[in-house]
């Protein structure tokens, strides 16, 4: 499943806060191939999530190279179609808009597609289909468990079929049937449409279910690990 | 779901803000289109004023305050009608004082055979009499004032005319007032020997703005007044509501926009977090920037029509003052409510510009920080 050409290569990269005074990423190297999952581990404040966030060009590094998918995100100029179109994203919380409802909170990255309004709903209710919420297109968040809620972002994260998915904690704020819910359709889905995903997470449970688990500290990545298949297992 | 109805969505959610943004706006638009109906009846008046009896322009002296100040001397009416390219006159003096609740009652003094030539269009009895000095025509609406009818008799100025005709000219001014011999009215008005302006019609096949031009080159102390364009040769009032209405429509911009500011400034601050979302599902900058202010036009735009209704209604209200009835002809006219159109979009655009520029200017992930 992950036997493909790297599909991310991070070089080098250095990201400080408050005019430099605080590292984040202190020369951070990491490789992902096409299709594969990886999981990112370590303690708070190590850098795993400014890492993703640079990944999903929500920020640019300092120094150091990223290349995503042949895009170097350094120089890369339209950052708006890199994030509409090369990487999906879903947050700890699920960040949907609260005035409107599953289906039109997944049409939103949609609009940047030129797609009539037919379309985009068309495309958002096959895609909440897919994430197993038929039939709740037109509920509100307020009116979805917190599983739904976190179903419905990652339906928004890849309605525009971007060939990567950034996942910032996305189990962080569900029950633990609810987080293993999302994470077998993660996994149901990267098997259906060959998806990279990058996994960011402190559970030791939930980073068991990718293909490899890497360790940060202080910036750096220090270790990577493959899950034990009984390990998965269990926590599923 | 459409673009436009994402936007209208974010206006519900503050439904209180929504609709005092829009009464704000709305205030300063019912403005804008009350003083447009009222200035443009004003400009309508007067331009009937000006080419009563169906003349070509209006002789008046240069640089009067106001059209019913001038005075020109009969001496200068004779010259002015022997004039060899000049058909007829009709010399006028413009009297006005309270007759009844009417606090402006216009008596225009008129020499019965001047009026010969051009007679009012008459609804009842006969034009005046040659020679006469005690009969009178009243306007049909003044006449309803006054519940007067032919063979009435009528006190102005402490003097007793006998209604001997009704007319109806289709102008609110003169049709709430009357015509009167001028000499009787130059007598009450003691303005012996005065009128306040000679209308006048060009010899056929004449040009008159070319009559006109001579005219003002033959006689320095006077002017000619053809419309309501030239009217400020001879009357300051409607400059004077002119840069008014002005004043107003550029306050009327400058507060709405300073409230439509406030709210979306605000609506931005709010949905700082969320504008970070859009921007890290893609949106572009220049997307965000059409909802910040499409979500000002929709507020805009609504306020247009709420102030355009209250507009009508407040000129309308103004109209059923008696006085104001006698000497305003309101104005729907299409360019009112066009120029409120042009306030609100001018107020959205303005009122706009700064959250949307902070809006787009907003790093994604400084934005998702936001709590």
């Amino acid at each position: 499943m992950s036997d493909g050409e790297p599909i991310i290569d991070v070089s080098g990269v250095v990201k400080k806060y408050e005019k430099g005074l605080i590292p984040a990423l202190n020369g951070t190297d990491l490789t992902v191939r096409r299709g594969e999952w990886i999981a990112i581990v370590g303690k708070s404040g190590c850098g795993k999530s400014t890492l993703l966030h640079l990944l999903g060009a929500l920020d640019r590094p300092d120094e150091g190279t990223i290349r995503v998918n042949g895009r170097d995100l350094a120089t890369e100029r339209d950052l708006n179609h890199y994030r509409s179109r090369e990487v999906g994203l879903v947050f700890q919380l699920h960040n949907l808009l609260m005035t409107l409802s599953a289906s039109e909170n997944v049409q939103v990255p949609l609009f940047e597609m030129g797609l009539s309004a037919r379309q985009r709903r068309e495309r958002a209710d096959r895609m909440l289909d897919l994430v197993g919420l038929a039939g709740k297109e037109t509920h509100r968040p307020t009116e979805l468990s917190g599983g739904e809620r976190q179903r419905v972002a990652v339906a928004r994260a890849l309605v525009t079929e971007p060939p990567i998915l950034l996942a910032d904690e996305p189990t962080g704020s569900l029950d633990s049937v609810a987080g293993h819910r999302v994470l077998a359709l993660l996994q149901d889905i990267r098997v259906k449409t060959g998806l990279t995903i990058v996994m960011v997470t402190h559970d030791p449970d939930v980073a068991e279910h990718a293909d490899r688990i890497i360790r940060m500290l202080d910036g750096r990545v220090v270790g990577e690990e493959t899950p034990s298949p009984q390990a998965v297992r269990t926590s599923v | 779901m459409t673009f436009i109805a994402l936007i209208t969505k974010n206006l519900v959610r503050q439904p209180v803000r929504t609709a005092l943004t829009v009464l704000g706006i709305s205030i300063g638009i019912t403005t804008v289109v009350a003083l447009g109906v009222i200035v443009g009846g004003m400009k309508a008046t007067t331009s009937q004023i000006l080419r009563a009896y169906n003349s070509d322009f209006i002789v008046a002296r240069k640089g009067a305050a106001d059209l019913s100040l001038s005075t020109v001397t009969e001496q200068e009416a004779d010259e002015i009608a022997r004039r060899p390219d000049v058909d007829h006159t009709i010399r006028a003096l413009f009297d006005i004082t309270q007759v009844g609740d009417n606090p402006f009652f216009a008596t225009m003094g008129v020499r019965p055979q001047d009026l010969a030539l051009a007679p009012p269009a008459l609804v009842a009895g006969t034009i005046l009499s040659a020679g006469t000095t005690e009969e009178i025509l009243l306007g049909d609406a003044g006449a309803a004032n006054l519940h007067a009818s032919v063979g009435s008799t009528v006190e102005l100025q402490g003097r007793s005319f006998r209604v001997v005709g009704i007319y109806h000219t289709g102008n609110t001014y003169q049709d709430n007032g009357a015509m009167a011999p001028l000499r009787a009215v130059q007598d009450a008005a003691g303005k012996a020997n005065t009128v306040t302006g000679v209308y006048v019609v060009v010899k056929a096949g004449l040009d008159p703005v070319q009559v006109a031009q001579s005219i003002r080159d033959d006689s320095p102390l006077l002017t000619t007044v053809a419309n309501i364009s030239e009217v400020s040769r001879v009357d300051q009032g409607i400059v004077l509501m002119d840069a008014l209405d002005l004043a107003i429509t550029a306050l009327a911009v400058g507060i709405g926009a300073i409230g439509v500011m406030n709210t979306m400034v605000m609506s931005v601050f709010e949905r700082t977090r969320e504008i970070g979302i859009l921007r890290a599902v893609g949106w572009r900058g220049s997307r965000i920037m059409r909802m910040i202010v499409g979500e000002s036009l929709i507020l805009c735009l609504i306020a247009t029509v709420v102030g355009s209704a209250l507009g009508v209604a407040a000129s309308r209200a103004v109209l059923m003052i008696p006085a104001v009835q006698s000497v305003l002809d309101p104005q729907y006219t299409v360019n009112i409510f066009a120029r409120a159109l042009g306030v609100a979009i001018a107020v959205a655009l303005v009122g706009a510009a700064y959250p949307a520029i902070r809006a787009v200017r907003l790093a994604p992930m400084e934005a998702l920080r936001h709590e």
